[in-house]
């Protein structure tokens, strides 16, 4: 059952056909947030897919950015959304390996999606955050400090960083941004990545419990957040207040 | 001495290739400035060899990769960049995409696609020029600042592996130098004696990497600004913002 808020916001989520981003979107919508999803696939029916009518789906493959981006922008018009009062851009990809045996086409690959697209569609929805004065929330990673199996993907977590950085100063009194950085965490991420996980997974954070803690830090607008063990289990029976995202 | 150098027709690229050739090693220039790179290869009499690529380009860069295919080089500094620099959602997304693609993924495919072709002597170094705004931010080039950090931590990355195979990895954080690339993306009223020459800067990074250095924080300010970076970041962006963003009066790409 839907819980009764007082207002419910538009809340745009990119990568949101798995992992982190579906729990997120899921999680939202619950509470009787509007939700635009965004993802790679074609998907036949949203409301089977995603379980609720919160929820309404666009194909934005983030492999062609400028594309990716428009398709956004138009569906916001589709939708009559005057404004975003929170954005997550959340979707990402990885490859695991020995630096050396990177291919540019893997480079380029990961460069594009995980941050040439977030930086093209932060660009094509900043009015529409400017307009309810909201929040940019991305999606880093704790590799953002550098990982020598993973030299791109940490790369261009860090590149996010940066950028959130300089646009947190850059739009000061126009909209909030934040980057949270989660660690690892029992999503389908990494076999897709190539990483055999193993026994260590076990040591991963739930995917439930780490986007209870991405919701926190989006509520207390946290500036930057490193999704420690024990901010995630500190954050298990954190929840929203009427009225708050 | 072998070297590769990207971006080396002008500024700092440019002064490091002059300070190479004038102490008698070989150098690989790369740029995509025709002009200035004639130039380089005529006053070099055959030392240098100019390579006409365009770093924007995939398919420029591996013909630049076949190019070299046999070469064994002692020091590869990937240097080229460019920048954009303005309200950062009125600038082109096209421009965006150009500043990432020469900014990271060039220098990334560059570095991996030379160990990878074993292009690397034992012993070697290869030199990546971030920026000091990986220590301080920078407000009005915020996707510059992206791609600066996504190269320092790329670099930093790579360090063991690319140690295991011999190459040692430097990251340089240049602060304000006097080129034509400062010159072009910075306020109008900034002062030009606050930026260090090239040739100074050059200096540097070359000493740095014949050293093994990992790490060279440079120029006018560099350590206070790493220190303090370090130390109060939100100070430090609040104050980028006052001292360049705010004062930005046209968007450059
Ligand atoms: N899991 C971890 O341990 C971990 C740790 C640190 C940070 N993170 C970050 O957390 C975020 C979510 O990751 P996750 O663990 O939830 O991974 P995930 O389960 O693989 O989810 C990633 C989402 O992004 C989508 N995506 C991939 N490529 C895309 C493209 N080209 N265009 C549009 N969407 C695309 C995926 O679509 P498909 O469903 O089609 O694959 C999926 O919906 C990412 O930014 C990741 O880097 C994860």
């Amino acid at each position: 059952m839907a819980r009764r808020i007082l207002k419910s916001r538009n809340i745009l989520i990119t990568g949101a056909t798995d992992g982190l981003g579906f729990e997120l979107a899921k999680a939202y919508a619950s509470r009787g947030h509007r939700v635009v999803a965004t993802g790679r696939q074609l998907l036949t029916n949203d409301l089977d897919f995603f379980g609720s009518p919160n929820i309404a789906y666009i194909r934005a493959d983030q492999s062609e950015p400028e594309a990716a981006a428009r398709a956004i922008a138009q569906a916001m018009e589709k939708f009559e959304w005057e404004s975003i009062d929170l954005a997550i851009l959340n979707a990402a990809t990885g490859w695991t390996g020995h630096p050396a045996e990177e291919t540019p086409e893997e480079i380029q690959r990961q460069i594009t999606i995980n941050l040439t697209a977030p930086v093209l569609i932060a660009k094509a929805i900043a009015p529409l955050l400017f307009a309810a004065q909201g929040q940019l929330t991305m999606i880093g990673s704790t590799a953002v400090k550098g990982q020598a199996q993973f030299a791109t993907y940490a790369a261009t977590k860090a590149g996010l960083d940066g950028f959130v950085r300089s646009l947190r100063e850059e739009w000061r009194n126009k909209a909030h941004v934040q980057i949270i950085h989660p660690g690892p965490t029992r999503t389908k991420m990494h076999a897709k990545a190539g990483l055999k996980t193993g026994m260590v997974r076990m040591f991963f954070m739930p995917t439930k419990r780490a986007v209870k803690a991405i919701q926190r830090s989006i509520r207390n607008r946290d500036n930057k957040r490193i999704l420690s063990r024990t901010y995630g289990w500190s954050s298990v029976f954190s929840s929203a207040k009427e009225g708050e995202l | 001495m072998k070297a590769l150098i990207t971006g080396a027709a002008n500024g700092l690229g440019r002064a490091m290739t002059d300070q190479l050739l004038d102490a008698g090693h070989e150098v690989w220039a790369v740029d995509r400035d025709t002009d200035a790179l004639d130039a380089l290869a005529i006053k070099s009499r055959g030392s240098c060899r100019v390579i006409l690529a365009d770093l924007a380009n995939p398919n420029s860069i591996q013909r630049l990769m076949r190019d070299v295919k046999d070469v064994k080089f002692d020091l590869v500094v990937l240097n080229a960049g460019i920048s954009a620099t303005g309200r950062f959602e009125e600038i082109p997304g096209a421009a965006y995409q150009k500043l990432i693609a020469i900014n990271l993924t060039a220098p990334l495919v560059l570095a991996s696609g030379l160990m990878h072709q074993d292009n690397m002597a034992p012993k070697s170094q290869m030199v990546f020029i971030s920026s000091l705004s990986h220590a301080v931010g920078y407000p009005g080039a915020s996707v510059y600042a992206a791609t600066k950090d996504a190269l320092a931590i790329y670099a930093k990355s790579v360090r063991k592996p690319f140690k295991k195979r011999g190459v040692g990895v430097t990251a340089v954080f240049p602060g304000p130098i006097r080129t034509e690339h400062a010159e072009r993306y910075s306020p109008k009223d900034a002062k030009a004696n606050k930026r260090m020459l090239p040739e100074d800067m050059a200096k540097l990074i070359l000493k740095a990497a014949s050293k093994g250095k990992k790490e060279l924080y440079a120029g006018k300010g560099a350590g206070a600004a790493k220190f303090f970076g370090k130390l109060a970041p939100n100070m430090m962006s609040k104050m980028m913002r006052k001292v360049i963003f705010d004062k930005l009066d046209s968007n450059t790409y």
